[in-house]
């Protein structure tokens, strides 16, 4: 029986951050569910998705993050508990609705989880997504472990409805892509059946009276947090050092002050609840140390708004040796972890510290500088995305106009690196590079001779790049937008979406067909096979100089990822030897020294390619593209 | 610019990189095709030559058949001819006449005697070939290398564009069975790739050695595809173009058959179009084919045709046995012609070299002797 | 049997889409139905394409520890390919770990292009024996490309760690696992794989 809904309170589970984050709804008796996915926060709407059926829940994948809060939020209207689930950037596309939902506020609880990418390790950027709640006056609680993370959940709803206004939970990718002991609690066995008050509508208009609502509900929600059992102080009365902490910082502290033998100079305040700050506390644990350090992973969000309360009472605190990000001693981008932690806190302690004997820690180092290779990032095997950006490198150079392409995001934003040959120009947020092509569509009337291609996946075209499309044709754009259509959202782990014919519980749905769609947006549409190499040259070349409004070429072939969990290997490939021309003239090493794909090897020995059979997941496209005919498929 | 080697790692380089450099970038291409279907990093588009990729090798056929690389003029005759250049005019010759195809079918295409066509066809019927490598043009005028095996696709290839092609691309990619034997019509650029093709000491893998008839085209120069396609569609509009030809001095215009139109266009607005590649050529008459053919001012469909070799004149003999072609001796004013025209072209291009930089760092290494003889014969030769 | 030390930390490392994530999953699984207190975090970053990956695996009787290991504080690597041990032990290694290493190397796609070099593995070998304490060494991939899929590597990796029997699990709890992780048509491809790793690193006892 799946963990995420055996109703056993009192069991342990081993739970991911995000599962014990849907298991936390569930015991909230949550009902309406709804994400765009994007990593660290896939999971929580994943794994509601699975046992929606028997939960009796609405889960769905929504287009975009903002549709998605919407989704929630109306449940929420008709009284029903919601939860929204996004990463960062997913925040930024819902804010305008969140900056408005926080005016009218809500009625049944209503939770948005956040999960942010420190280092953007997944992302295209990093952001701290903790200014939002700031920004809206909205309660913002920030998980530091599995436990937590579910009971916080739960809490959180609770203090939705309490104070009518969404509450924002804040994981990063250490606690929602982490695993650990979770207890269970009961699953609750409730009918709600929902409604919506006709007579007391929801409207942000007009402003200020909404505004200062939400103002009182704020001063509320400021009472609530100083007893928040999430708040822990662990720690001698009067410390040399206070560390505050918040979310993944907290077992790094913790573990960071034992392995320092520290224990009874250093105190560590753990805050769960981040905004609005309990004032009484922080100002109560300030006033019992005279250097104070922040642990938190990307802005100093907790450290300027403690600050912030520390000059409203300075002169009752006395002086204070503030250390940080501001202070440089914690670095201000990417993530914590042990050593940066534990660094900060030796360096303001004076304590000396030796992980392991100096001798053998150099000659590691040494023996990893002297023979480990980098490992750069890839496509995997037998990725569609790798021919087509091989297709795009030939068109362009072939076309000779030094072709600009412009990017988006997925997994094939990539093609900002060697295994899409660089093409990939601009990368910026989901639809931006269609949106870009809008503009650069626009500039041969200044004298722009250079052709204007976007890219843009599947998932991606339906999240944010319709408005542009649409845009696009209206404005008369003159550009080439290509589609890379895998047939998944397969950068978060494949979930469905408009255009694969199922919903995020598996049931059948309409498929919102791409080549549709582009023509009733105006353009002329072609569909390849990018796994036909020539073919799709052919194509590109063809549409590109065909310089008349927008082209839209639809590249559709399945993710391999996709087809190797489905067993569609398409076919056997080797190389033949005798054929192989190596290193000579009329070859040089064409599959692995330019198309590398995983799936390849050179044997330096021998001076021939070779197939790892291991990892080629046989679709056939070095075939193609060797000049000597040397790789042979054969079909399966 | 014109400095004759480049290095890579301490180590010449007569790979693509030196290609790239000393050719593309110079835009010294002829786009005669030598280089393509022998690598995947070059191909041929809309009238260029374009590098997909960077090679990585030393030294490559790339470079080495090419016309426009490093090469030693005595060296490239004597593998062909066995003995250093020495005929400045127009190059080796046994005889010169004028000829023209018998049969009209050969003249209704062709741009004046259709004597190319004509030999090329009397080859296979003598099973001298079994294959020919000539160059058609698409719908777009752009002309492409292709293995004719049959009259209807030899008359398909009669006339021209005014444009160079890759002809040698079809014959490197083939296919071939292996076996057959060859006969190839092509440019002074593409009989000097073909020339060098031969003699390179490079594993060939190219049928070069097979190759047993060559028919070179006299050629003045050929123009840019792209510019030379606008000029064309703004002067004719939409229509489809059927033929060009250009009508010889004094007058010089070049007719455009167009939608049942003749459209007329002075070749001095083509000029800004000539390739770069061509100014800096020194052969007008193709000096290393087996047979040249070219036009004879002022006398409407005749062709001129120097005999190089003895394969060359064997197979004009036979022709001429068997009533496929006529021939009569090319009157004393115009061979005169003919070698003021050629020895034009070469005073022109060392000029151009010249001013590029210095004969010394030509690609094309002559003596200064022949330099001299060159520059002395061709004083006060006018257009 | 109990954990050596508390906390015992395993590091499971290797390349994306080798499947170190759910080998340091089942692991997690197979010993808190023993009662202990698990964190696995995972270097994810993009598992599926290519790059260096690693699962941290932190077991303690009665704490729940980070999900991240500190500097050198590694107890037990199971190292996917060569290389890949070699970069872990680099940062996490120290005198008393063990490493149970899969022979077959995967080549960085610089390899394969021939802009860098795969180390002798001789040399990586030797390196990561110098830098352990004990290592345990076999040919996983080879191993399970015999059961029919490389895919299963990891699994005969775990059956190798069951045999080396420096951490509390056994087969019946590999079994309970995998019940409760996949579809039952896998079963029997799983327990082989397991069955065969146990053997392997049994014949080099």
């Amino acid at each position: 029986m799946k963990s995420i809904i055996q109703n056993i309170p009192g069991k342990t589970v081993l739970l991911m951050g995000n599962e014990a984050i849907a298991r936390g709804a569930l015991e909230a008796g949550v009902k309406v569910c709804a994400a765009y996915p994007g990593n660290p926060s896939s999971e929580i709407i994943g794994t509601l998705a699975q046992v929606a059926d028997e939960m009796g829940l609405h889960v769905e994948w929504s287009v975009n993050e903002k549709v998605a809060l919407e989704v929630a939020a109306a449940a929420s209207f008709a009284g029903l508990r919601g939860l929204c689930a996004m990463k960062q950037n997913g925040l930024n596309v819902a804010s305008d609705f969140l900056l408005n939902l926080n005016l009218t506020g809500c009625r049944g609880g209503l939770v948005l989880v956040v999960a942010d990418d420190p280092a953007g390790v997944s992302s295209s950027n990093e952001e701290d997504s903790r200014i939002f709640a700031k920004l809206g006056d909205l309660p913002l609680l920030e998980p530091a472990h599995f436990q937590e993370a579910k009971e916080m959940t739960t809490f959180a709803f609770e203090i939705s409805e309490q104070l009518g206004l969404p509450v924002l939970i804040r994981s990063v990718t250490r606690v929602s892509h982490a695993r650990g002991n979770v207890c269970l609690d009961e699953l609750p066995q409730s009918s709600h059946r929902p409604g919506f008050e006709t007579n007391r509508p929801l409207t942000a208009f007009p402003a200020l009276p909404h505004h200062k609502i939400l103002h009182e509900k704020f001063n509320r929600a400021k009472q609530i947090v100083e007893a928040s059992p999430f708040n822990i102080y662990r720690g001698p009365e009067k410390p040399e050092l206070m560390v505050f902490t918040c979310g993944s910082g907290w077992m790094y502290s913790l573990e960071a002050v034992i392995s320092l033998n520290a224990q009874d100079r250093v105190g560590i305040l753990k805050l769960g609840t981040t905004w609005p700050l309990p004032e009484n506390l922080v100002t109560q644990h300030l006033r019992q140390a005279d250097r104070i350090l922040f642990l938190e992973e990307v802005d100093p969000f907790l450290e300027n708004n403690v600050k912030e309360i520390y000059a409203q009472n300075c002169l009752t605190l006395g002086l204070k040796a503030f250390f940080g990000k501001t202070s440089g001693h914690v670095p201000d981008i990417g993530e914590l972890h042990p050593e940066n932690v534990l660094r900060a806190i030796q360096s303001i302690m004076n304590i000396s510290y030796e992980p392991r004997p100096s001798d053998y820690a150099a000659r590691a180092r040494e023996a990893a500088a002297e023979l480990i290779p980098d490992r750069a990032l890839g496509f995997c095997a037998g990725c569609p995305h790798r021919s087509t950006y091989w297709a795009i490198k030939v068109a362009l150079a072939l076309d000779g106009r030094d072709g600009i392409v412009l990017g988006d995001i997925g997994c094939y934003s990539l093609g900002i690196g060697p295994s899409g040959f660089g093409q990939m120009k601009t990368l910026h947020a989901m639809g931006s590079g269609t949106g870009l092509a809008c503009g650069f569509g626009q500039l041969n009337h200044f004298g722009l001779n250079q052709p204007v291609i976007a890219v843009c996946g599947d998932s991606t075209f339906y999240h944010a790049a319709m408005p542009a499309l649409a845009n696009a044709h209206y404005n008369g754009a003159n550009f080439l937008l290509l589609l890379l259509d895998n047939s998944a959202t397969a950068m978060t782990g494949f979930q469905p979406h408009p255009g694969t014919g199922e919903t995020a519980t598996g049931k059948e749905a309409p498929v919102i067909d791409l080549k549709a769609i582009c023509e009733v947006f105006g353009a002329r549409v072609e569909v390849v096979d990018p796994f036909d190499v020539e073919a799709t040259v052919k194509t590109l070349l063809n549409l590109l100089q065909d310089e008349k409004g927008v082209r839209v070429l639809i590249l559709k072939r399945e993710c391999a990822l996709l087809s190797a969990k489905h067993q569609r290997r398409l076919f056997r490939v080797e190389v033949d030897q005798k054929r192989c021309l190596g290193e000579t003239c009329g070859c040089n090493r064409l599959c692995t020294r330019l198309f590398k794909c995983p799936g390849l090897m050179w044997d330096k020995s021998a001076g021939k390619a070779r197939i790892d059979e291991a990892i080629c997941t046989g679709c056939g496209v070095c075939a193609e593209i060797c000049p000597a005919s040397a790789i042979r498929k054969e079909k399966i | 610019m014109f400095s004759r080697q480049i290095e890579i790692g301490g180590k010449v380089s007569k790979g693509l990189k030196a290609l790239e450099e000393k050719v593309f970038n110079e835009n010294f291409c002829a786009v005669c095709g030598a280089c393509l279907s022998l690598c995947p990093y070059l191909r041929s588009w809309k009238g260029r030559v374009v590098k997909l990729d960077d090679c990585t090798l030393e030294e490559g056929r790339c470079f080495a058949y090419c016309p426009r690389t490093e090469m030693e003029l005595d060296e490239v005759h004597r593998g062909i001819f066995g003995k250093n250049y020495e005929e400045i005019e127009v190059g080796p010759v046994r005889k010169i006449l004028m000829a023209r195809a018998k049969d009209p079918i050969f003249h209704q295409k062709a741009q004046t005697g259709g004597v190319v066509s004509a030999l090329i066809d009397f080859a296979f019927q003598e099973k001298m070939i079994e294959a020919g490598v000539l160059t058609p043009r698409n719908g777009d005028l752009l002309p492409q290398g292709q293995i004719v095996k049959n009259r209807k696709e030899i008359l398909r290839c009669a006339g021209s564009s005014y444009v160079s092609g890759p002809t040698l691309e079809a014959f490197n990619r083939g296919p071939w069975k292996g076996e057959e034997r060859i006969g190839i019509v092509g440019l002074p650029c593409q009989v000097l790739a073909m020339a060098r093709m031969k003699i390179s000491k490079l594993d060939k893998k190219t049928p070069i050695d097979r190759v047993v008839l060559v028919i070179g085209l006299f050629c003045t120069w050929a123009l840019d595809y792209k510019p030379f396609m606008s000029l064309l569609h703004e002067r004719v509009g939409g229509h489809s173009i059927k033929k060009l030809n250009i009508t010889p001095p004094p007058e010089r215009i070049l007719e455009v058959t167009a939608g049942n139109k003749l459209y007329r266009i002075p070749v001095d607005d083509l000029r800004s179009f000539i390739r770069p590649s061509c100014r800096v050529c020194l052969d007008m008459t193709a000096e290393l084919a087996d047979i040249s053919v070219g036009t004879v001012e002022g006398k409407e469909g005749w062709n001129t045709v120097i005999i190089r070799t003895a394969v060359g004149e064997d197979l004009l003999k036979r022709a001429q046995r068997e009533g496929i072609v006529e021939t009569r001796l090319l009157p004393e004013d115009h061979l005169r012609h003919l070698k003021q025209a050629s020895l034009l072209k070469k005073r022109r291009a060392l000029e151009a070299i010249d001013g590029k930089g210095g004969i010394e760092k030509a690609y094309v290494r002559l003596s200064t002797d022949l330099i001299q003889r060159i520059l002395s014969e061709s004083k006060g030769i006018k257009t | 049997m109990f954990i050596p030390k508390d906390p015992f930390n395993v590091i499971v490392g290797g390349v994306g889409g080798q499947g170190n994530v759910l080998a340091s999953q089942i692991l997690g699984e197979m010993l808190i139905i023993q009662g202990y207190v698990i964190t696995i975090g995972e270097t994810y970053g993009a598992s599926q394409r290519g790059g260096a990956v690693m699962s941290h695996l932190r077991i303690s009787a009665k704490d729940q520890f980070s999900p991240l290991i500190p500097e050198g504080k590694c107890d037990l690597l199971v190292a996917l390919e060569p290389v890949e041990g070699l970069r872990i032990l680099a940062h996490y290694g120290n005198p008393g770990v063990i490493t149970l290493l899969n022979l077959r190397p995967i080549h960085p796609i610089d390899v394969i292009s021939g802009d860098i070099v795969y180390p002798e593995l001789s040399q990586v070998i030797a390196k990561i024996k110098e830098l352990s304490r004990q290592v345990w060494a076999l040919n996983a991939t080879e191993v399970a490309l015999e059961i029919g899929d490389p895919i299963f590597s990891n699994i005969v990796m775990l059956g190798a760690l069951n045999a080396i029997e420096v951490l509390p699990i056994h087969r019946r709890g590999f079994e309970s696992v995998i019940v409760d992780l996949f579809p039952s048509r896998t079963l029997n491809e799983n327990l082989m794989a397991f069955d065969k790793g146990r053997e392997v690193v049994q014949k080099i006892h």
